[in-house]
């Protein structure tokens, strides 16, 4: 007789039920594609594209390329003077201190021309707090930037700003903002008008982009000749001092 | 103790580590998910990453956190999952401890927020703890992946 080869085929023929292969192979591609749908869209949300604007997309005064900074004393800046680049976020309630511990000294240096005073108006705040109040007022900023009042639009935003963070900035707040900065008449309605169209948010979001990958990843970031000082700024003195010491 | 009754204890126990690392997997997920420029934005902190790699890790981690969790939690492929999260755990403690040493003020961001903070307002020890208590719950599933109410004694035997 043959020898019985039922248990031997048993053996050998898979378990009934799910096989594991399968499953991880499904729950891998669930996986895989999940990854990839949440990068892209997180690369869509990042562009942020609002509709064209008419008139200048980019504000005056911009240097360095898409995306760069505000030169707000082109007027008076000596060549031999250090550049300073500052990287601020309207929202930031540090850089809100920061403009009351050393605002008048900073835009004295460079109304004497002793710095060449870059201001580059970051906005990814906006994300942490749930509103939209750094893009609207970096715009606002670089309206006035057109008007050529960029530093006293700026230092009336940080002098508006709400003790509590996150409660934002108005349309009318942004207005009173310009009136403040002395921006007034014809001025005032092209100012207006920008700040409605929000005429400049694709450059708001260019600053956003090349100041992350210049590595700058909070705000205030304060560099001098491409150095970043901002830890060494406690008084107007230091801030003086440094300045000097970059000056050649 | 019977062998049998300490075999119950460890499948309860890598119960307990299946739970406790897949729910903080899905809850670390789920408060980051919604907010994918707020996650880029605190891997970019870490300045580890270049701005477009940063990007992508910062939405790509809250989707993986979500569903490795679930898994964890369901208990299927408990074993791969368990490696996966520990990894993580790793990944987290390096990337906390490394901006540690190099005196930037992080918030982690690992249950959403993040970025830069006051110096002050820093909780490093508090963060790197956590993650190795979490790390130990991957590290027991990894060695011992049986366990109680599992997927995959349900459908694998």
């Amino acid at each position: 007789m043959r020898p019985d080869a039922s248990k031997k085929i048993a053996k050998a023929t898979p378990k009934s039920g799910p096989n594991p292969v399968v499953i991880g192979a499904i729950i891998a591609v669930v996986v895989v594609l999940a990854v990839v749908v949440a990068i892209v869209i997180g690369n869509n949300g990042k562009s942020g594209s609002t509709s064209a604007a008419s008139g200048n997309p980019v504000p005056a005064g911009v240097v360095g390329g898409t995306g760069g900074g505000i030169f707000a004393n082109a007027a008076t800046a000596k060549s031999n003077a250090p550049t300073m680049d500052a990287f601020e976020d309207f929202q930031c309630p540090t850089c809100g201190e920061l403009e009351r511990a050393l605002g008048p000294e900073i835009r004295t240096l460079a109304d004497s021309g002793q710095i060449k005073l870059v201001y580059h108006m970051m906005s990814f705040l906006d994300a942490n707090l749930g509103n939209d109040s750094s893009t609207r007022a970096a715009n606002a900023a670089a309206c006035a930037a057109d008007a050529g009042k960029f530093l006293q639009y700026h230092a009336a935003v940080f002098a508006g700003q709400p003790t509590k963070e996150g409660a934002g900035y108005t349309d009318v707040q942004l207005t009173q903002f310009a009136q403040t900065a002395g921006i007034t008449g014809t001025a005032l309605t092209t100012w207006q008008k920008c700040a409605t169209s929000a005429q400049h948010a694709k450059y708001v979001t260019d600053v956003e982009t090349a100041s992350g990958q210049a590595g700058v990843t909070g705000t205030p970031t304060i560099k001098l000749n491409g150095t970043d000082i901002t830890k060494t700024l406690t008084t107007p003195a230091s801030l003086i001092a440094t300045v000097k010491a970059a000056t050649h | 103790m019977a062998s049998g009754g300490t075999a119950g204890l460890r499948n309860l126990i890598g119960l307990l580590a299946r739970l406790i690392l897949g729910v903080a997997l899905v809850v670390a997920g789920a408060l980051k998910v919604t907010h994918p420029a707020v996650s880029a934005q605190a891997v970019r902190a870490y300045q580890i990453f270049s701005y477009d790699v940063a990007g992508y890790v910062g939405y790509a981690l809250p989707v993986v956190e979500i569903l490795i969790g679930l898994l964890l939690v369901a208990g299927l492929f408990t074993r791969v999952c368990a490696v996966v999260g520990a990894l993580l755990m790793v990944a987290f403690i390096i990337g906390i401890s490394s901006a540690w040493a190099r005196g930037l003020a992080l918030d982690c961001g690992c249950f959403g927020g993040g970025g830069t903070i006051a110096s002050s307002q820093t909780q490093y020890p508090w963060e790197i703890l956590r993650d190795v208590g979490l790390a130990a719950c991957g590290v027991w599933l990894i060695v011992r992946p049986a366990t109680s109410y599992s997927l995959d004694h349900r459908l694998f035997g």
